[in-house]
Order: structure tokens, then C-alpha cells, then sequence
């Protein structure tokens, strides 16, 4: 059981009146501790530049969990803050971009929580990662790929399946066998996971259908069948 | 004492907070809105009354409170298949359902249901429409579904399961005796309806 009233208080707590470009994880610890819960093997799904698809597909498919889809992270969701020194010590006015600070309220809480999201995963886990950007489908400034990687716990996960989506009709700028997959794979096989990928995970793609039903992707019968 | 699941817990944090989210980030299109009010208006319907006697009409002053425009050919009306048409409207982006306009974000999976001589809500348990018809929530949704209907326009669509028991069609059903009285002729310039068969279930 959560006791929600406390956990606001500790959020409010970790930004009021304070310099918003100041803001460090420790500001958010008790937080984190009042908010955070355990959660199932194999399902933790990772996603870099596919929170659209990746939101739909844990919406319609309760066996795979994002970051937003628990509790900390299904708060946070859509909604920005950032405090300030005068009164009322929070700002509804505009909050530093990422760009004018790195050490904004909203930078620091989406670190830590994906650190502690990567943590506390097990078992098998998933990332969907999108083919169709020019800068490659694996970057190691994403949040993937700076700190949920490195904070997945090779004693506790087993493998990580990487799917990698194009967008229907979009530019095949990247696939399996692409530049960046490679790093990845590299990076996690170091680390002891097993790796496998797949081009267009077949249920997902079906979500991405339901906007281009007449595609040729988009076919019930494919070559395979 | 009735049969039917309680109150549910925080109501008034859940319903208040909905109502802010949906007018600061799912839909701020509908503008201001004064959510407590809102909710006082929505809790007055049925608290210090038998709770066997809530009437759609007890929930108008909430609906003029809540209610806003239902942008033409978005409405999508639905039975037996709420978690379908909830993926497939896409929180209001393909398709504005009841459950995406502010009035019925509100009341989604929710319970809830006062007691005479009481301003408090029962949180033990609420009598079932098989109880007793004129319930907080029954009135509610019809309401709601009245409502919905009647401000619905231009191009309009139905969902309905061609998998379901009794037929696609259910009548009684709320779009039988709610929704489709309700549809307003002169805004409505079609009716588009889509059966749709559970994967791998029957086609009946």
C-alpha cells in the first residue's frame, strides 16, 4: 500500500524553492524509495525514440511493463515542473530545457527513475527501437543508452530482445544487422546478456497498421504465409 | 448489505484528478474547467438519498458543469468491447469515445454510491442494477450516454462484437435505449457500423 499524500510531499520536497538548475538525485531519494515497487520477470519493456508505439503496445498487451507504466513513472507522465527561490517556491511560468541545464527537476527525476527501472528488472526484457531514424536506431546519448544499459543487472536479467520497428512506410535507415545494433549488441555482450533482435516485431507492427490498414506491409498474408 | 462491489477508495483525489489531467494534458482543447466544483456537483447527485433512487436527471447540474464539444465524425459508439474501442479511439486522438470526453473520464471503472441520512459514501458495498435500477452509477452512465449522443454529430460509428452472446446488437442495451433515441438527425449525416469478431472466437 502507498501513501500517496507522502509521496506528492516528497516530490514537491525534491524541487520547491530551489535553484532549478541545481537539482541532484539525492533531492529525489526518499522519493524514489516511497514510490518505487517490484516488477515481474520478463516484463520490462526499454524504448528509445518510440514512446508512441511503446505506450499503445503495453496498453493493449498487459504482459510487457515501460518505465510509464509504473507507479513513479505513470505519475510523472506528460507533466513538467521545476521550482524557484521566490515565493510560491514553484514556477508555472516556463522550467530550464534540458539545453539551458542539465541538472533540471525533470532531467534528474527521468535518470534516476530509469536507473531504478533498469534495476529493477529481471528475467527476459525487451527494447523497441526505431529503424526509421537517420541517426541510428541505438544512440548512446539516449537515455537507453547511457544509463538503463548500465544499470541492468547481469545476475538478475537474462537475456535482451531488441525490436527494432520501422516506420510504416518510413526510410529501413537501420535494421538488425545495422552499425548501431552492432555496438549494442557489443556493449551488452560484454556485460554477459544474451542479445537477440528482430526486424518489425510482427505484434507491434500490426499496432502501427492500424494507421496504414492498405500498406503492403500491412497485409494479413504475407510471404511467409 | 447489497450485493454490488463498494465505493471505490479515493474517489474524490481519483475523480478530482482526473479532471485536472484531462483539461491540462489529455484534452485541453475543452478549456477551463472548475474541477471541484465539478466534483461537488457530481457527489451531489446521490449522497443523503436512498440509494435506490439516483434518476439521470439528479447528475444534470455535473453534466453542464463537465460537458464540452464533441468535435463532428469523432464519436464512436460501442458495446460489448470497451478495451477494443478504448486501444482503437486512442485516448481521443482517432476517436472521441464516451470514455474520452471529460463526463465520462470521470466515471470510468469506477464504483460509487452514497446512503440515505448520510453524507458520507458507502464504502462496503452498492446494490447492483439487479437491485435496484435507479442506482448512482446505472444513472450515471445513462446520463452520460444520453448526453454523449445527443451532442454527437457528422459522421458517426458503432463498434459492436460479432462474438457476443444474445447478438452484435444488444437491445436492451445502452446504445439500444440511451444513445440511439438520442442521435440527432439533423447533425448526423451517416451511421458507419463495424462488427468485429474476437480473434479466434466465434462468428455469430
Amino acid at each position: 500500500d502507498k501513501d500517496c499524500l507522502k509521496i506528492w510531499e516528497s516530490l514537491k520536497h525534491a524541487f520547491i524553492y530551489k535553484n532549478p538548475c541545481n537539482i541532484t538525485s539525492e533531492d529525489y531519494r526518499p522519493l524514489m524509495e516511497l514510490a518505487s515497487h517490484p516488477i515481474p520477470c520478463n516484463k520490462s519493456l526499454f524504448w528509445s525514440k518510440t514512446s508512441d508505439l511503446a505506450h499503445r503496445y503495453t496498453k493493449s498487451n498487459q504482459n510487457f511493463l515501460t518505465l510509464e507504466d509504473t507507479l513513479l513513472g505513470y505519475m510523472a507522465d506528460r507533466v513538467s515542473w521545476c521550482g524557484d527561490p521566490s515565493v510560491p517556491g514553484i514556477n508555472y511560468e516556463s522550467c530550464p530545457k534540458r539545453s539551458e541545464c542539465e541538472s533540471n527537476p525533470s532531467s534528474v527525476f527521468w535518470k534516476m527513475a530509469s536507473k531504478m527501472f533498469a534495476e529493477a528488472a529481471c528475467g527476459v526484457v525487451q527494447v523497441m527501437l526505431n529503424g526509421s531514424v537517420e541517426a541510428g536506431a541505438f544512440r548512446s546519448s539516449s537515455i537507453f543508452g547511457s544509463v538503463e544499459i548500465f544499470n541492468l543487472n547481469p545476475d538478475k536479467v537474462s537475456t535482451v530482445h531488441i525490436w527494432l520497428m520501422h516506420d510504416i512506410g518510413g526510410p529501413q535507415s537501420e535494421s538488425c544487422s545495422g552499425h548501431s545494433i552492432k555496438r549494442l549488441k557489443s556493449i551488452l555482450e560484454e556485460r554477459n546478456f544474451k542479445i537477440t533482435c528482430e526486424d518489425n516485431y510482427r505484434p507491434v507492427q500490426l499496432l502501427q497498421c492500424v494507421q496504414n490498414p492498405d500498406h503492403t506491409d500491412c497485409r494479413l498474408c504475407t510471404n511467409t504465409t | 448489505k447489497w450485493k454490488g462491489e463498494a465505493t471505490t477508495q479515493n474517489l474524490e483525489s481519483i475523480v478530482i484528478g482526473r479532471c485536472y489531467d484531462y483539461i491540462r494534458i489529455v484534452n485541453p482543447a475543452v478549456g477551463e474547467k472548475n474541477c471541484s466544483e465539478i466534483w461537488e456537483a457530481f457527489k451531489n447527485a446521490f449522497i443523503n438519498k436512498d440509494p435506490c433512487s439516483i434518476l439521470p436527471k439528479d447528475y444534470e447540474l455535473f453534466i453542464n458543469l463537465s460537458l464540452h464539444t464533441i468535435p463532428p465524425n469523432k464519436s464512436l459508439f460501442w458495446e460489448n468491447n470497451q478495451l477494443l474501442v478504448n486501444s482503437f479511439a486512442d485516448r481521443g486522438r482517432r476517436y472521441m469515445s464516451l470514455g474520452d470526453t471529460l463526463f465520462g473520464f470521470f466515471g470510468d471503472f469506477l464504483n460509487w454510491c452514497g446512503q440515505a441520512d448520510s453524507a458520507g459514501l458507502d464504502y462496503e458495498s452498492c446494490p447492483t442494477t439487479e437491485e435496484c435500477e435507479n442506482n448512482a452509477v446505472e444513472s450515471f452512465w445513462r446520463m452520460a450516454s444520453i448526453t454523449y449522443a445527443q451532442h454527437s454529430s457528422g459522421v458517426i460509428h458503432v463498434l459492436l462484437n460479432g462474438s457476443a452472446v444474445g447478438g452484435a446488437y444488444p437491445d436492451p442495451g445502452f446504445f439500444a435505449d440511451y444513445e440511439i433515441p438520442n442521435l440527432q438527425k439533423d447533425k448526423i449525416s451517416q451511421i458507419v457500423i463495424w462488427v468485429v469478431d474476437d480473434i479466434e472466437g466465434p462468428d455469430m
